[in-house]
């Protein structure tokens, strides 16, 4: 791979100057046509861009999102116990890079993302005036996640760094569960009640859980929607189809309203676990549909050749069918994620302060009455950076291939 | 060379696969008509017929890969039926090579050869690659072994499904239009592979249309038409002297 510094002299050598003229003239300029087409969005470009620019910079009062900067974040999660979000922050950032750095290596370009990421957040915390406690933590926790980065591409150098590999799962595993433990408290910590648990944390977590429960249960669902049994395959395609017919909202609404109603009265059920569980099964009926795509593109052959080696239909289905017809599915299942990920966001209609409900209700504040639009802004940049990334990730994550 | 390759069949011994008037349908079409088939231990028995005439199915019966609906099959003392458990045992001495290889595509040659070892059998993997690594030497690509199938020519890639079914040391191999799918120039190095297995003993069930390897490796051949054995005879009588009129026209295509 050429490094930037090659690239970028390239691309601004008299040469390439020509190069882009060239490209320009035949793909923007080509007739007169093309012509008044590209100067007509030429314009609507520099029109939108200036008047967003002139208001971002001039008119805006980004007061109302820097006081309420804490709020958005992790809403009203008790000061004094926000070092344990820093550190789960920490570990939420740490753990990937050394599994990036275990799987893919750890190169110039991945220090680059990394510095670059942690430069951007420590710059924009910093303009927000939000004094020095979260730039320490920030630039602490780039440090030790490019640093753990490093460390998990050279333990691949190590005879003994090999079987690291088939232990990332497990450390996922368990940090996932320190995870929850330094958000929830218990244990020789401060327990903090779900009701304090808003704003982008919140949306994160709901997210995060939903996403891990609804994968197994969608290919559980896939799988039995082509099972032997019709009892199993009757059940799995009544709730998928009944799910696919339904929407998110009302589900979230049946998972808030009609889920007591329906359940004694001694028991109850934390309304997190309650919204978690709606999305959870209202994304597993999607996720099954598309698992069973990748199932179907399965051979016949395949399911022969291990039958015919003796392996049992449990062991041929996660040794040889799912891993390739997972495979297959990845940029589907991803962009599901995504969405999952943004539909999040109904949850403020059921009376979750997430990410969106924070958002309502800082607007609502007396002194920021009306200020929708830099709340409304940043909010969409949060949600955008998230979905951008996961989209960016699962394309540069190279599966180790077969053929 | 001459029928010398041929390994003297103790008929003494009791057959090893014994399938009794195995009736088979497809809906209302039935594929197998009563079917018996014998095979006695190290014995080589060379499957022809034309095509649609129930090579296939006969032959998948024979590890459960079909069910049949009549008759009853016996491998190795253990008879065949759909219980699981019994599939299981069988297909433990029963190996298997396809025409279209089959080999698992998101694995290394290797793990290609190993999985059933590591899974089925429960051998440790350092046990089970060292089997794999004499098994690729055997059919010619030990350097090929960490490679996908995907890297691999077609013969190279049937070898490696010869290695794979062998890797569990059956008792009995199957194969069914092994090179079928191969260009010319590669069915020599199967062709090749298969015949030293034979002289090595191993009891073999083949359909092939490679005239040339059925007269040299070959036992019997049987000819099936319409989902019914036709003719069973050796080599020399099958393809010089053949004793059915159905024969006779099946020869007459394909030598022709
Ligand atoms: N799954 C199936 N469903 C219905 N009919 C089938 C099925 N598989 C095979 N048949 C039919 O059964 C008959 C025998 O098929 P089989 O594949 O055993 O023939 P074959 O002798 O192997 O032929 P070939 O030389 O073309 O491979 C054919 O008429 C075929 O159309
Ligand atoms: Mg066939």
């Amino acid at each position: 791979m050429e490094s930037w510094q090659t690239r970028f002299k390239t691309a601004f050598s008299p040469s390439s100057r020509q190069k882009y003229w060239i490209w320009a003239r035949q793909n923007l300029l080509s007739t007169w046509s093309n012509v008044l087409l590209t100067l007509v969005s030429l314009g609507i470009i520099a029109t939108t861009l200036t008047a967003l620019g002139t208001w971002i910079f001039t008119q805006a009062q980004w007061e109302v999102v820097t006081v309420n900067l804490r709020l958005i974040f992790v809403g009203r999660y008790p000061v004094e116990q926000i070092w344990r979000l820093w550190l789960v922050l920490m570990l939420l950032v740490t753990v990937p890079a050394l599994s990036w750095g275990v799987m893919q290596g750890w190169g110039r370009r991945e220090s680059a993302w990394g510095i670059g990421g942690g430069a951007g957040l420590v710059g924009a915390i910093t303009l927000s005036n939000q004094g020095l406690e979260p730039t320490a933590w920030l630039c602490c926790i780039t440090g030790i996640a490019l640093g753990s980065g490093y460390l998990g591409a050279w333990s691949q150098q190590q005879p003994w760094g090999k079987p690291l590999k088939t232990w990332l799962p497990l450390l996922w595993f368990l940090t996932f569960f320190v995870m929850l433990w330094l958000i929830s408290g218990g244990l020789g910590l401060t327990t903090v009640s779900t009701t304090f648990w808003n704003g982008l944390l919140l949306t994160l977590l709901v997210a995060v859980v939903s996403i891990v429960l609804s994968f197994p249960l969608g290919v559980f669902l896939a799988l039995g929607r082509q099972s032997q049994l019709p009892v199993i395959r009757v059940v799995s395609t009544g709730y998928i189809e009944l799910i696919r017919g339904l929407p998110l909202i009302g589900i979230l609404f049946m998972a808030q309203v009609m889920l007591p109603l329906l359940l004694p009265p001694q028991i109850t059920v934390d309304q997190l676990v309650r919204a978690i569980a709606g999305l959870s099964l209202f994304s597993a009926a999607y996720l099954a549909e598309t698992v069973r795509g990748g199932l179907q593109s399965i051979p016949n052959g395949q399911w022969e050749a291990s039958r015919a080696l003796g392996l049992s239909t449990p062991l041929t289905l996660s040794l040889i069918v799912l891993p390739q017809a997972l495979r297959t599915v990845v940029p589907a299942i991803v962009g599901q994620f995504i969405s999952l990920f943004k539909d999040t966001a109904l949850l403020s209609i059921v009376g979750l302060v997430e990410l969106t409900g924070i958002a309502r209700s800082i607007t609502s504040q007396a002194e920021y009455l009306g200020r929708y639009a830099e709340v409304y802004l940043v909010l969409g940049l949060i949600y955008w950076l998230f979905c951008y990334g996961m989209s960016v990730a699962s394309r540069r994550l190279e599966l180790p291939s077969g053929s | 060379m001459t029928d010398a390759v041929t390994n003297v069949v103790d008929i003494s011994a009791s057959p090893i696969i014994s399938a009794q008037g195995i009736e088979k349908w497809y809906g209302t079409f039935q594929v197998l008509k009563g079917v018996d088939l014998e095979v006695y231990p190290q014995e080589v028995v060379v499957l022809m017929g034309p095509s649609g005439s129930g090579k296939s199915t006969l032959i998948r019966t024979l590890n459960g890969l079909e069910s049949h609906e009549k008759g009853s099959i016996i491998i190795d003392g253990v008879a065949l039926t759909q219980n699981p458990r019994h599939l299981e045992a069988i297909r433990r001495e029963v190996g298997m090579v396809f025409q279209q290889f089959n080999l698992f595509p998101h694995l290394t040659v290797l793990q290609n050869i190993t999985l059933s070892p590591i899974w089925v059998r429960r051998l440790f993997k350092p046990q089970a690659e060292e089997i794999a690594m004499q098994l690729l030497e055997r059919v010619g690509i030990l350097e090929q072994a960490h490679k996908y199938p995907g890297q691999l020519s077609g013969g190279q890639q049937q070898r490696v499904a010869i290695a794979r079914a062998l890797a569990m040391q059956p008792k009995i191999m199957l194969f069914d239009e092994p090179t079928s799918a191969l260009d010319p120039e590669m069915v020599r190095e199967v062709l090749d592979v298969m015949r030293s297995l034979a002289e090595g003993g191993m009891t073999m069930v083949i359909v092939t249309h490679e005239v040339g390897f059925a007269r040299e490796v070959a036992d019997h051949v049987l000819l099936m038409d319409q989902g019914q054995v036709v003719e069973r005879a050796t080599p020399a009588e099958f393809f010089l002297n053949p004793k059915e009129e159905r024969s006779r026209q099946f020869l007459a295509q394909i030598l022709a």
